[in-house]
């Protein structure tokens, strides 16, 4: 898996828990003032992602240390969480 | 599946003895595995890497779970002023942050279904004001305060987070605890009696259940304070 097909895996999944109503950009944030998910949406997304990443063979964990540590900027824009998630992918592999 | 902490002994025990024998499907943890009439693995609940590590099974193994059940806790009745500091952080990792990590790692494994109950244990002493019970009620006070707010990010889930208070039930617990103790927290319930372990466990089996779907965010002092 590289990071192009690790956007497309989170946008999908945005675009699957937001009923479509939310276009995937880089830059979309997730959370904060401009948020395009409420708080709800946004554990649906990790749940989304925890399933899509067990069909790659892989584990997301999304309630590590230090990815709660990081949340700020994990959890920021659609970027952010693909490179997270391309990373776990790989540490997995 | 319904997971029940603290299940070695006291009300977890008793609680999770009830619900196997009502022929739920029940996981119990607790810090020592014993010969328990159920399913039980190791787990100290105070470890987040311990809690994550049984959660992670669970997901693995692809079980649904319906409830969870928080009942694991250390109770040591000293006034504040007496309590080494040691006593203080061992009671605040196991009863606050047990309940908080349980219910961080294994809510998750409900929100799938969206559907779910989950019953935090606290204590009469929280809403009575215990002398010799500070250290310890303020945990639990945690518990209710974590309860409630948890309660409403929940809910959009479907899954309900509810407390229990218990006062004194007669448990092997209660057995170190002289009768003028024991009578003198009793009548200050509204209901001033002893209740049995088989009381608490009523409560647990109706807020489990689907009578009380309505009933979220709220913390039931057993025999009322």
């Amino acid at each position: 898996m590289n990071l192009d097909s690790s956007k497309k895996i989170v946008g999908d999944c945005i675009s699957e828990v937001t009923d479509g109503k939310v276009v995937p950009v880089d830059d979309l944030n997730l959370i904060g003032k401009d948020a395009c998910l409420d708080s709800m949406k946004l554990v649906e997304l990790c749940l989304a992602l925890e399933d899509k990443a067990a069909e790659y063979g892989f584990e997301f964990d999304w309630t590590s240390e230090a990815a709660m540590s990081r949340s700020q900027s994990l959890f920021r824009t659609l970027n952010s969480l693909s490179m997270e998630f391309h990373a776990q992918s790989q540490i997995k592999q | 599946m319904i997971l029940v902490t603290g299940a070695s002994r006291g009300l977890g025990r008793s609680v999770a003895v009830r619900l196997a024998n009502k022929g739920q499907e029940v996981l119990g943890l607790s810090r020592t595995c014993s010969d328990l009439p159920f399913q039980n693995v190791s787990c100290d609940v105070s470890d987040y890497g311990a809690v994550k590590a049984v959660a992670q099974d669970l997901k693995k193994g692809g079980k649904e779970i319906t409830g969870i059940i928080n009942a694991a806790g250390i109770a040591s009745m000293n006034l504040a002023l007496t309590t080494p500091p040691s006593v203080t952080q061992k009671l605040i990792q196991t009863n606050l942050m047990g309940t908080i990590y349980c219910c961080q790692l294994f809510a998750p494994l409900m929100i799938r279904r969206k559907f779910g109950s989950i019953i935090n244990f606290s204590t009469i002493a929280v809403t009575l004001g215990l002398k010799g019970e500070s250290i310890y009620s303020a945990s639990k006070a945690g518990v209710e305060g974590f309860s409630r707010a948890f309660a409403r990010e929940m809910a959009d889930f479907n899954i309900r987070v509810n407390c229990l208070a218990p006062g004194p039930i007669k448990t092997d617990l209660l057995k170190g605890v002289r009768d003028e103790q024991i009578e003198a927290i009793v009548s200050r319930q509204v209901i001033p009696k002893i209740f049995i372990a088989d009381d608490v466990c009523d409560l647990c089996e109706f807020l489990l259940g689907q009578q009380s779907q309505s009933i979220s965010g709220q913390v039931l002092n057993v025999g009322g304070a």
